[in-house]
């Protein structure tokens, strides 16, 4: 990408040129240099405290400076401090810095500058910061993308917009939140979910294991995914389109365009459709004797996905009270056919439901609105709907229809249902970041979350429980601090108070308060050698839909408890150098969790429905380990592995007074080993100047894990099967990365996958990936 | 590239001693417990629990465990049946299909013979070579409950029809089936009235009178609907209600539960008895009605075991603990010749008690029956019941959960 910059670069000089005159402002642009008069990469230059990164060849250019003298200042790592005061002179302005490579290890590492990626994973939290851009030429979502990660196991139903669950280091579902661009993502509907979501969008993917940091104020137990769309460049489009096994199509269009006043548009779409027609395998049943009396390969019939979103803002950028104001809308609908229910004996050949998003947005941000005062501001409302349509009385099996009808009112799960509903969820975020001098940050943060839902069923009109109010207030306060001695060490104390109130019905009305507060600190050891650790007090408040129920699977549960854990984290990253451009990166890090209180679901007592409820405890020693390995562009390798043990700690089984039978059994249904491997190698100027061929294989580990208690029974213990599969992808791009065309094949050695008990995963599948991609200012 | 080939082959053995390892937990056999007596355990762990199937020679000593032991069946909340020689573990589907495996016994071992696919029904009973079940509608804008004829030899539903029970019930509530006997070559269904709407769907306002449909077999055509204002309605919710004796009397209880709200505001004015529908008739005999309450000095039935020679293993419970759903812990014996009924000795003392198991066992010697016993320290035991002496005798132990079914293969 920065080779297009370097293409376009003195278009853009053209550009400010014939421009600069026009008003009193001044341009000042030049190179980072370091070593040997090498270009530093990615440098960070802050012209009066306002930074800006240089490029891959260490170019920076600010525009609009309304100063003749300016500040400005270098800090990078591996090189001592440059500061230096400019007199600038109206039009262009040149300057040129060499950074002097600091005394201390300059023998051992040769220390380049560091990445946002990198500059993120050297935070005191434990976090893995994937950079997305490197997908970009892939076919993957956001949460396969996610699976790579290590502490990280994302387990999919079936296919393209099956229905998915996190688990990072142990935990699960509402216990991790995701954010995008830190604003929490909690209940955008099923239209905008993760494993629907392109990994176009994102520039970058922040995995926060257990401790999470305060500027993204919510009440996660078990961590944070944070989404990074970035700013990207100002003019530029980006589109994709890719074709694939089960008539899988994707589409993905970014583009931005910004003027020189500031006023800028962005707009990303995506588009995502499947049959997810792939084929499973079924025991030999007894029930249509010439399909079922032998074992038997068919192929799913009902399990069509697509989904379509649109994502525009309108704003401007650079302006004097901010750096960025945008008016956005978030627009999309999504269709999805249910094949099975929990297990593959439910077939279902028609039941299906929809969802809409309809969701304006407003975002702020400026820096040093007073000196050293960052101030960042989001709100959003959700008026989407979500939809359940179950209204033919038919019986199917994987044959289809069986001929079998069900009563005249019923559907194939019960009830005949339209029930559609809106959760009209608000949303509000204020994070204020308070430099005191180059050591010390204040941050406060506060989040809060309306949820009134409101919902009909034309079918069951009488059925009261829709009209009763079902209202959710949630506010999350947190105030941080923190000291850093730049590349030495930092420690920061954070603390959070959360306030919810909840109204289910006439009846039911609950409160809760819950202070929370935590520490992380880091030390470098040397450059190359980062030493993290951190603890948090952490809470969790129920989710509206815990509480509330879905009136379809899930019941309500109004009296649910907050659930709490204790989560320490101790990590290390180490890079050396085996010489002559060999480059690893180790990672590794251990945890401790200790969760009380433990949201869980559980079947109901008649097993019609889930329901949430508390656990005494779970309690989780786990660690992973990442070793990354590259040589020059060349080459790049990577392996990562985790092994979790999660317990649980609930002594006494409610209702009984022994000790329950699975105490201190591990914890079942939860993949407790597993990691990926890849490598990647790339050849530049592949036939032709300019023109990149790049072969890459990624092998994905999941350890036999159980769906029971271990320690009960011995025949057909219902478990999980080990796993491993393979993917290839060969990736070819012209004129710099203009046009590419990426192709890739996944689960080559068709291994049978299954995430959860019986329910298949595609087989081997094949995807033609092409993409088009111009920056331009 | 050295180091990539180190790399990789690491990331191989890696893989490869993990697969390895701890691979075949699920093979073998079970040589501990061997018998033709299954016992289904559902553990008392409130997530993620699976029941296990058990197996022993005998109920009346030893002890036998989950822990490392038995077939692990696929969820719980499963229902279990045996006919024609065969195990039925049937999964309640929630309104899914209900999955069933079938099992027979060889050596003392469970065997699997099928998987199969039946409805998630709310009743289900033996008739001639199948099992009838019946999907019952609680929705009063949808009348229409569902049968099914299950062949236990083919494994397949053999025929399928409707019932409309707004018409059954005939007085704008609907019938719901409490449960289903083969009589004869009859099929006899007790049901109860149900608004089946709103908050108040299991509530009735006809809560003093016990009404059996009468079914032609297999077509299941309605022959009649057997009344009786004596007594509230027969059986309860997924219990049977009715006995058919050696000379083909049918004998019924009523628990006496008919509520207004479907929760505990008990409506009927009738108290806990039995009834009789004698051998060849179709119609209570008028003549014939043991008040429960009276002869047990205040207790309601809520299930029995019919032992044979008109001998009942009664489970009650008092007034001040009647309920719709669950199991009496009062174990005693009715003999409904002689009219009498006698608490049997050797129980634990009831506040152990957690659960008596709905799903016994008896031989059908006249004398003697086998009763799961639930305690509150979750440890459960087989008690083995001798009618004459109305004695209760401890007898196998069960670790791991809770006992909900004892069944018998030959």
């Amino acid at each position: 990408m920065f080779n297009i910059l370097k293409r376009i670069l003195p278009l853009m000089l053209l550009l400010a040129t014939s421009l600069s005159g026009y008003a009193q402002q001044y341009v000042l642009k030049g190179t980072v240099r370091g070593a040997d008069n090498k270009p530093v990469e990615s440098a960070a230059v802050q012209i009066d405290g306002q930074p800006i990164f240089a490029s891959e060849q260490g170019l920076f250019r600010r525009d609009k400076i309304e100063k003749s003298t300016v500040q400005v200042r270098v800090e990078q790592i591996g090189y001592d401090p440059y500061s230096r005061e400019v007199t600038l002179h109206p039009g262009e302005n040149t300057l040129d810095i060499r950074l002097v490579q600091r005394q201390k290890n300059i023998e051992q590492v040769e220390v380049t500058g560091l990445t946002k990626v990198q500059e993120i994973n050297r935070q005191a939290f434990t976090v893995s910061a994937i950079d997305a851009t490197k997908l970009h030429n892939t076919t993957l979502s956001l949460s396969d993308a996610l699976d790579r990660v290590s502490g990280v196991r994302v387990r999919e139903t079936g296919g393209l917009g099956s229905s998915m669950n996190l688990s990072l280091n142990g935990f699960s579902g509402n216990h991790v939140r995701f954010f995008i661009d830190g604003i929490p993502m909690d209940n955008m509907g099923s239209t905008f979910q993760i494993n629907n979501m392109p990994v176009n969008l994102a520039e970058r993917i922040e995995v926060y294991k257990g401790v999470v940091p305060i500027w993204l104020g919510s009440d996660a137990l078990g961590g944070a995914i944070n989404i990074v769309t970035g700013n990207k460049a100002r003019n530029y489009v980006d589109v994709s389109y890719s074709y694939g096994s089960f008539n899988t199509h994707r589409t993905v269009i970014n583009a931005a365009t910004t003027t020189k006043k500031g006023l800028t548009f962005q707009l990303s779409a995506y588009q995502n459709y499947s049959d997810n027609n792939y084929k499973v395998h079924l025991e030999a049943h007894n029930n249509r004797p010439e399909g079922y009396s032998k074992p038997a390969e068919v192929e799913r019939f009902h399990d069509t996905y697509h989904n379509e979103t649109v994502i525009a803002s309108l704003g401007v950028v650079d302006k004097p009270y901010a750096d960025r104001l945008l008016l956005g809308i978030n627009l999309g609908k999504s269709y999805k056919e249910i094949q099975t229910g929990a297990r593959m004996e439910s077939v279902f050949g028609a039941w299906h439901r929809r969802g809409n998003l309809v969701m304006p947005s407003l975002k702020y941000s400026k820096n040093d609105l007073i000196k050293g005062l960052d101030v960042v501001l989001n709100a959003n409302l959700n008026l989407g709907s979500e939809r359940n349509i179950d209204t033919v009385n038919r019986r199917y099996d994987w044959f289809g229809d069986t001929g079998a009808r069900l009563p005249e009112t019923s559907g194939e799960r019960g009830a005949q249902s339209m029930y559609k509903y809106r959760n009209n969820e608000a949303l509000v975020t204020a994070n204020f970041n308070y430099s005191i001098g180059e050591k010390q940050t204040i941050t406060v943060n506060n989040v809060f979350n309306n949820f009134d839902r409101k919902g009909e069923d034309p079918l069951n009109p009488l059925n009261n429980e829709y009209e009763l109010a079902k209202t959710t207030r949630k506010n999350v306060l947190g105030l941080g601090y923190q000291y850093q001695v730049s590349d030495l060490w930092s420690i920061s104390v954070f603390g959070k108070y959360i306030v919810q109130n909840n109204l289910n019905g006439d009846d039911a009305s609950s409160s809760a308060k819950k202070l929370g507060w935590g520490t992380a600190g880091t030390y470098f050891v040397s450059d190359a050698l980062q030493l993290k650790g951190s603890y948090e007090l952490t809470n969790r408040m129920a989710t509206p839909y815990e509480m509330f129920g879905d009136v379809e699977n899930q019941s309500a549960n109004p009296g649910l408890r907050p659930e709490t854990s204790n989560n320490f984290n101790v990590g290390i990253n180490y890079n050396f150098s085996a010489g002559q451009g060999h480059e690893f990166d180790l990672t590794a890090g251990a945890i401790y969790r200790y969760a009380k209180d433990f949201i869980y679901q559980r079947l109901e007592a008649n097993q019609g429905r889930y329901v949430a409820d508390n656990r005494d405890g779970v309690r989780t020693f786990g660690g992973d380990i990442e070793l990354r390995y590259h040589y020059g562009r060349w080459l790049s390798a990577g392996t990562s592995w985790t092994y979790q043990y999660l317990q649980n700690m609930q002594e006494f089984d409610e209702g009984f007074t022994n000790v329950s039978p699975v105490y201190k059994d591990q914890m079942p249904n939860i993949p407790y080993f597993f990691g990926n491997s890849d490598v990647q190698v790339r050849f530049d100027d592949f036939s032709g100047k300019g023109n990149a061929l790049s072969v890459g294989y990624n092998l994905q580990y999941v350890h036999e894990f159980y769906l029971y208690w271990p320690s009960q029974g011995l025949i057909d213990k219902k478990n999980i099967p080990g796993q491993l599969s393979h993917d290839i992808n060969a990736l070819f791009s012209v004129a710099d990365g203009r046009y590419n065309i990426g192709l890739e094949a996944r689960n080559i050695t068709n291994q049978r996958l299954y995430d959860n008990f019986s329910m298949e995963r595609p087989g081997r599948a094949f995807y033609l990936n092409l993409r088009y991609y111009l920056n331009k200012k | 590239m050295n180091i990539r080939k180190l790399l990789l082959s690491a990331a191989v053995v890696v893989s490869l001693t993990a697969c390895d390892k701890n691979s075949d937990g699920d093979a073998g056999t079970n040589p501990v417990n061997k018998g033709n007596f299954i016992l289904t355990v559902t553990p008392t762990a409130a997530t993620d629990v699976a029941d296990y199937l058990l197996t022993t020679g005998s109920l009346e000593e030893g002890s036998i465990t989950t822990q490392g032991n038995g077939v692990e069946q696929d969820g719980t909340y499963r229902y279990y049946v045996t006919h024609n020689n065969k195990f039925f573990s049937m999964l309640y589907g929630q309104g899914n299909p209900g999955a069933v495996t079938v099992y027979d016994i060889q050596d003392g071992s469970l065997n699997k013979l099928a998987n199969t696919v039946t409805e998630t029904v709310q009743a289900f009973a033996p008739v001639n070579d199948d099992i009838l079940m019946m999907k019952i509608s609680r929705n009063i804008t949808d009348p229409t409950s569902t049968w099914y004829r299950f062949n236990t030899n083919s494994l397949t539903i053999a025929g399928q029809g409707n019932v409309n029970t707004a018409e059954l019930a005939d007085n704008g509530e609907l019938a719901f089936y409490s449960w289903l006997t083969q009589v004869g070559n009859k099929v006899y269904a007790p049901f109860f009235s149900i608004k089946a709407c709103c908050e108040a769907g299991f509530g009735t306002d006809y809560p003093d009178q016990a009404w059996v449909a009468v079914y032609n077999y297999p077509d299941m055509t309605l022959e009649k609907v057997i009344h009786d204002d004596r007594t509230s309605f027969i059986g309860r919710y997924f219990t049977d209600g009715l006995s058919v004796t050696e000379n083909g009397d049918v004998y019924a209880y009523s628990s006496a539960i008919a509520t207004s709200d479907g929760a505990q505001d008990f409506n009927t004015t009738k108290p806990s008895s039995v009834t009789r529908i004698n051998a060849g008739t179709t119609e209570f005999d008028q003549s014939f009605l043991i008040n429960f309450e009276e002869l047990s000095g205040g207790l309601n039935i809520t299930d029995w075991l019919y032992l044979g020679n008109n001998k009942f293993v009664v489970f009650s419970n008092t007034e001040a603990e009647k309920n719709l759903f669950s199991t009496g812990n009062i174990v005693g014996i009715l003999d409904v010749t002689t009219q009498s009924y006698t608490k049997v000795s050797g129980m634990p003392e009831l506040k152990d008690i957690k659960a008596i198991t709905q799903n016994n066992y008896t031989p059908a010697d006249g004398n003697t029956g086998y009763i799961g016993v639930n305690l509150t320290t979750g440890v459960n035991y087989v008690y083995k019941i001798d009618a004459n002496a109305a004695t209760a005798t401890r007898g196998l132990k069960i670790e791991g959960g809770t006992l909900t079914a004892i069944e018998h293969l030959d």
